[in-house]
């Protein structure tokens, strides 16, 4: 993370169990000027927001009580109003046949934890630029 | 009638009644005292029954808990030690991370602040603005301010890692959460074979749930953190560039 904070309007949701993940998310998409971040700790308290709040990404944990990730992924893809959304997994689910199934689920991007702001960085970058050109 | 009571006078009546019908040749009444000595019989040998199921069951519960119990002594709290040691050595790398990093910050900060403490001695000393200007100051100042934004902007990368640093409480979480559910089911499988031990009667326990062998975190269709040594770790991917080439292969409707 070279670049000092550039502010944008985008609005990002972030999904995970653990307040400190949250903080850490959080913490890193303001040093990147991306300051209107909403949190919620599962799928199920993350889906009516996104029905409702006009979010422009969502960065979710996989492994999570109530409705995991994965399930959150699935059930945003097949919202008409939601399906387009850039969703980036932020886990530590590590297998293969893991990644293989969020992928055909349609995730944006995959970034496993433990990780780096550059990569966090890297991704969300790709994921709006791959936006941008549809 | 009773077993304590003699042979002849629990079954005396049903054999006479026997001989009577089978002398008469009198099939209906010959079956009528056949079911009375029948139902005598199983009055006489249900509990005996019973009893022998019970002890299979028991038997057969003690065999299945041993199995269970073998698994979870060769393979399952050896691994759950070795979860915990991936914890005890996530929190102590991050721990030391966060250290070295408040190190590295505050001789930057102290610098800072002395150098700005430096520059404002000498504006007093100057007196004046005319004076000041007229002096090197106005050099010195525009270097310090220079360095002090350059040692700000380290400072900010070194409080960005350490805010990274702290998400091992997320992965060292999710595996104490896994061990934690290994625990209660040892509990819970010590907690019957001591029951059994001590002659408790089994049909009133609840029946022993077997789970899968390998300890679940909070899904179960997750496999939680990696974690040098457990087994199936063979079945994860080595890093992010190994994600990014899996993601690249697969299509979906991203």
């Amino acid at each position: 993370m070279e670049d000092g904070p550039v502010s944008n309007a985008m609005k990002f949701l972030v999904v995970d169990d653990f307040s400190t993940m949250r903080r850490i998310v959080k913490g890193l998409l303001g040093e990147l000027g991306y300051t209107d971040v909403t949190e919620a700790d599962d799928g199920n308290t993350a889906l009516p927001l996104l029905k409702n709040g006009e979010f422009d990404f969502l960065i979710t944990d996989w492994n999570m009580p109530g409705m995991p990730g994965l399930d959150l992924l699935k059930a945003v893809r097949s919202d008409a109003k939601l399906a387009k959304l850039p969703v980036l997994m932020l886990t530590a689910e590590a297998k293969r046949e893991q990644i293989i199934e969020a992928a055909q689920a349609g995730v944006s991007g995959y970034v496993i934890k433990p990780f780096t702001a550059d990569t966090l960085k890297e991704k969300i970058d790709k994921i709006l630029s791959s936006k941008a050109a549809a | 009638m009773s077993k304590e009571e003699p042979l002849h006078e629990r079954y005396r009546s049903h054999v006479d009644a026997l001989a009577l019908a089978l002398d008469a040749n009198d099939e209906a009444t010959f079956r009528i005292a056949f079911d009375r000595l029948r139902a005598q019989l199983n009055v006489e040998f249900n509990p005996e029954l019973k009893r022998i199921t019970a002890e299979a069951q028991s038997a057969l519960r003690r065999f299945r808990e041993q199995a269970r119990l073998e698994v979870l002594a060769d393979q399952e709290v050896p691994d759950a030690r070795r979860r915990l040691a991936h914890v005890v050595k996530l929190t102590e790398e991050a721990a030391h991370r966060t250290l070295d990093l408040v190190e590295q910050s505050s001789p930057l900060v102290d610098r800072v602040a002395l150098a700005a403490s430096q520059l404002l001695e000498e504006w007093g000393l100057h007196g004046s603005r005319q004076l000041a200007v007229s002096s090197m100051w106005p050099e010195r100042a525009i270097e310090t301010l220079e360095r002090a934004m350059r040692d700000a902007e380290h400072v900010r990368r070194y409080l960005s890692q350490m805010l990274l640093a702290q998400g091992y409480q997320d992965l060292s979480g999710q595996i104490v959460n896994a061990v934690i559910k290994l625990v209660l089911e040892l509990e819970k499988v010590l907690g019957e074979l001591v029951s059994l031990a001590s002659g408790e009667d089994t049909r009133r326990m609840p029946a022993l749930k077997l789970e899968q062998t390998q300890p679940q975190p909070v899904s179960d269709t997750t496999a939680g953190p990696k974690v040098p040594g457990v087994a199936g770790t063979s079945q994860f991917v080595d890093d992010q560039a190994d994600i990014d080439a899996l993601l690249a292969s697969v299509s979906g409707p991203r």
